[in-house]
């Protein structure tokens, strides 16, 4: 029985509950003087409950299986890859920045057939961009 | 009465089509405007905004989309306004004393101050009221505090911090105690007297058809004068208690917004609270007509809004 | 009371071919752009109010009715056919519809959701039409110490969800409740927990969090699946038995106390403004499994499942309509959206509304009853073409629904700031997902957690910090008991269902 998983996931949400409550909640919540219940009432409880809840299913795991690690590492690819697409956008917009990122998703994902690359890259966001700025009168991120 | 409203309508878009290539040329937005409003649809500020948007739409021939951003009375969507940068075609649309009294009790904590927008104009003025449900056993503002005083205490509904401080003055006043319910928005309000689970309440426009319909009360008026539609209800300050709001309804954009942006879109602000549909939608909304201060008013109303509210509202 | 002629006068001035042009135009808008990732039925109201300016009132009206019901049917469409729901209320219904479409039977999962969908609707219909008047009464005694019990009670419903390990569920829920407290405090508006990012005061934006934990984190987990496959997204396999293509009227009539039961949840938490759609899907989702005689066969492909979720999450948006227009409150951002074109139409919701513009109100309830009709001949044509649609190889239709999440939630979001948002909770949300903890669970501790604090805050206040006076509820004590019955209930059923 591989108990790692639990085991990590339950140190972690302990740990947040416990950051939360002694570090994180008391600099960034306000106190206030009158009032039925403080801003940081809720905050607190739900933290204590986080930690205690983290630190039983460390102690007491049970036998939940990680996705497979390759798959998890394929995703963290897929995730800078859209990480970058958003910080090109915000820069470049997203009339330059859709077409390369779908390429890149494509070409990642295995795609190599020209006429469903081209639907995906030119066709769609032509798609989005005339809906969204022509149709709508909208602007795109 | 068909024909003259015709006819204004006749008159008025004249006018436009003379006025609006004037400023076609000068500037015009590269891009949708957006109208932020800093509160939920369906509420009085909403509809006015979307309206006002629709007509301005159609003078000037822009893009023009309303987003809702609602919290804090209006404080959220300020707050994100002042940290944007300056594109020349954000709008947001408030109303001013929720902003003047976070920024009274806690602009140190606030990213901005009246300085940080360009204002463009007002839309009109709100009226604020004190309404009880009709079967209240009081019927202005003193019986109230006398029945608050008997009962030991008396639930009341608010939906902003300014009224929040507006009963902690009555109660340092007259010593009487109030147990306030923060409520989402007025139509909240109306539900928790109509449902009995509080006494009184404020509305700003939501209470009208429950007045028409004689299930609520107007207990005070919280503006400075009297209200127009209830002018024998006393004020809070003629029943002795010294606090007032006069919410006023204004849009800014951020400060360093180019010049010409500022002229162009003030004017068609100004333009649209001229058109008779717009005073229709002004006269459901606050049962007022539209009023405009311009840009240089505007900023005067805030400056001194401030003054005031530091005054009134000050810890 | 509204007398006949004025009924009879409003379902006339409805019951017109430029009245149903209307009608179908909105539905047609509401099923494609409620179905499209990322944008959803809330999304298309939003982009429809601007377009009813220059109508009637009672064509803008139509126009909106058939925008609203035929986004509720178009949210259910990624969810079933992709697992990606774009709405929190349609993720109760991927939890059966999706592992049905898998099995090859995707316009089978479709078409059962499409039906109990509308038949919810209608259920909700028929409630407001005949008797909102004295309902709305009844909502009005739910005050916010009644609302309190009321979300315990929803959340104790929770319970039944909750797979092999109690302590993973309350993780998720504790976290998506810490998620929900980012933003102002309910009572003294106060930044909490923001960071420094202002644009975090109104609370982390519900289209980003939702989008972003259900929708994204499963395509990323897809798009890691699919590194190097060239298969289509969705397959409909062609069994040759044309019940698996089809609903039969015996599958639609097996499920008719299901979905009795979901409209009647719906209609009741639809009618109590603040709930809203996604609890109660999941509470008739969770009711319905725990009262079947086969609770394992949910979660995989069990129509019973799809019927609980649709019939109750569409009820709601109905019965939403009761405190709306008897009241002018509205119970959800859609029937807020609703109220806005109506005032902006003239039509002053609250207590005159039926005296003083009956013909009007009439005139909309026949345009809803002409939308549901509308609503399932348009779903039936629309369906077939969504099916096509994502028949298409996954590489176009994952990259395409990436795009669509990112432009969609920047015009909910106004910015990229909330594209951002819904990328962060979609990392959290698949790494939730790989240890094991319920998604669902998360989202609506988050979704309902704001109004909870809210709802504490205004009964501390009403009872002056006095926590017995909830004894005086007869209400509030019946539903704090039946949560206690129903925890203990949920959780005896879930060891016995380990035993096996």
């Amino acid at each position: 029985m591989n108990t790692m998983a639990d085991r990590v996931s339950g140190l972690f949400f302990m740990a947040l509950g416990l950051a939360m409550y002694f570090w994180i909640n008391p600099n960034y919540i306000e106190t206030v003087d009158g009032g039925n219940i403080s801003p940081a009432t809720l905050p607190n409880i739900i933290s204590i409950i986080l930690a205690i809840a983290g630190a039983f299913i460390a102690i007491k795991p049970t036998d939940h299986q990680l996705r497979n690690p390759v798959l998890m590492a394929k995703t963290g690819l897929y995730v800078t890859l859209l990480t970058a697409g958003i910080w090109a956008m915000s820069w470049f917009g997203f009339e330059y920045v859709a077409p390369v990122l779908a390429l890149a998703l494509m070409w990642l994902i295995g795609e190599r057939r020209p006429l469903w690359l081209s639907l995906g890259v030119v066709a769609m966001p032509a798609i989005i961009w005339f809906l969204v700025t022509q149709l709508l009168g909208r602007a795109l991120p | 009465m068909k024909l003259t409203t015709k006819l204004m309508a006749l008159a008025t878009s004249a006018v436009m089509a003379l006025a609006s290539p004037a400023f076609a040329e000068d500037w015009a937005p590269d891009g949708p405007l957006t109208i932020q409003i800093g509160f939920g649809a369906g509420g009085s500020t909403d509809t006015m905004g979307r309206v006002l948007a629709e007509v301005m739409k159609k003078n000037t021939g822009w893009n023009i989309v309303v987003e809702n951003k609602p919290g804090g009375g209006g404080v959220a969507m300020f707050t994100g306004l002042s940290q944007r940068p300056v594109d020349n075609k954000t709008i947001g649309m408030g109303v001013s004393i929720p902003v003047l009294v976070q920024l009274v009790q806690r602009g140190d904590q606030l990213p901005f101050d009246t300085d940080s927008f360009d204002y463009l104009g007002t839309v009109a003025k709100a009226e604020l009221a004190l309404v009880a449900s009709k079967d209240a056993p009081f019927d202005d503002l003193e019986g109230m505090i006398a029945y608050a005083k008997e009962q030991g205490s008396l639930p009341v509904a608010t939906m902003a911090p300014p009224q929040v401080l507006m009963m902690n003055q009555t109660k340092s006043t007259t010593g009487a105690d109030f147990n306030l319910v923060t409520a989402d928005g007025g139509a909240e309000v109306m539900k928790l007297i109509l449902g009995g689970q509080v006494m009184a309440g404020f509305g700003s426009g939501e209470h009208y058809p429950y007045l028409e319909s004689g299930d609520m009360k107007v207990i005070a008026g919280a503006n400075q004068s009297r209200l127009s539609y209830a002018p024998d209800v006393k004020t809070f300050i003629e029943s002795g208690v010294n606090a007032y709001v006069d919410p006023i309804f204004f849009l800014a954009m951020r400060a360093g917004t180019d010049p010409a942006a500022i002229e162009a879109i003030s004017s068609a602000i100004d333009e649209a609270t001229k058109a008779p549909e717009f005073a229709k939608i002004v006269q459901n909304a606050v049962k007022g007509d539209p009023i405009n201060m311009g840009t240089d008013g505007t900023k005067q109303m805030m400056v001194d809004g401030l003054a005031n509210a530091k005054i009134l509202f000050a810890k | 009371m509204v007398e006949f002629s004025t009924i009879l006068a409003g379902f006339g001035d409805a019951f017109s071919l430029y009245n149903l042009a209307f009608v179908l135009f909105g539905v047609v808008l509401g099923q494609f752009v409620g179905a499209v990732p990322g944008i959803g039925p809330i999304m298309a109201m939003a982009i429809a109010i601007p377009f009813t300016f220059g109508l009637d009132p009672l064509p803008a009206i139509a126009f909106l009715v058939g925008v609203n019901k035929g986004g509720l049917v178009g949210g259910a469409v990624p969810a079933v056919l992709m697992n990606t729901p774009g709405t929190p209320d349609a993720a109760a219904t991927a939890l059966d519809g999706y592992p049905l479409a898998k099995q090859g039977k995707p316009l089978k999962a479709t078409k059962m959701a499409l039906f109990s969908s509308i038949t919810g609707d209608t259920f909700s219909d028929i409630v407001l039409i005949t008797v909102s008047a004295p309902l709305a009464v009844l909502a009005l005694k739910m005050g916010p110490i009644e609302v309190v019990a009321l979300m315990i009670f929803a959340f104790s419903i929770l319970a039944g969800l909750i797979g092999n390990s109690l302590t993973k569920g309350i993780i998720a829920a504790a976290f998506g409740l810490l998620a929900a407290s980012v933003g102002q405090d309910p009572e003294n508006f106060t930044p909490r927990l923001i960071f420094g990012y202002w644009d975090l005061f109104d609370g982390l934006a519900l289209p980003s969090v939702a989008i972003g934990m259900l929708a994204i984190s499963e395509i990323l987990h897809r798009l890691s699946e699919a590194h190097g496959n060239m298969r289509p997204a969705i397959i409909a396999k062609d069994t040759g038995n044309p019940d698996d293509r089809r609903v039969t009227w015996a599958e639609y009539w097996s499920c008719r106390f299901t979905m009795l039961r979901g409209a009647t949840i719906g209609t009741i938490l639809g009618a109590l403004p603040g709930i809203g759609s996604t609890a109660a899907a999941f509470m008739s989702y969770a009711m319905t499994k725990a009262g079947s005689k086969d609770p394992g066969s949910f979660g995989k492909g069990n129509i019973q499942g799809i019927a609980a979720s649709e019939s109750a999450n569409s009820a709601v948006v109905g019965a939403n309509l009761i405190p709306l227009l008897t009241l002018g409150i509205p119970g959800s951002v859609g029937a807020a959206l609703i109220i806005s074109a109506f005032m902006i139409h003239g039509m002053q919701p609250g207590p005159l509304l039926f005296e003083n513009q009956g013909r009007l109100v009439y005139g909309l309830f026949g345009a809803m009853i002409m939308a549901n009709f509308v609503n399932l001949w348009v779903g039936q044509l629309g369906l077939r073409l969504w099916v096509k649609v994502v028949s298409a190889p996954e590489s176009i239709i994952f990259s395409s629904a990436l795009l669509l999440c990112f432009v969609g939630v920047s015009m909910a979001t106004s910015g990229l700031f909330g594209v951002a948002i819904m990328l962060i909770f979609a990392v959290i949300g698949y790494l939730m997902a790989s240890f094991g903890y319920s998604l669902v669970i998360f989202i609506i501790a988050f979704f309902l957690g704001p109004r909870f604090e809210k709802s504490i805050a205004q009964s501390l206040a009403l009872t002056d910090g006095d926590l017995t006076q909830v004894l005086k509820s007869p209400v509030a004590l019946a539903l704090l008991i039946l949560s206690v019955v129903s925890v203990v209930w949920f959780l005896r059923k879930n060891v016995h269902g380990e035993d096996e």
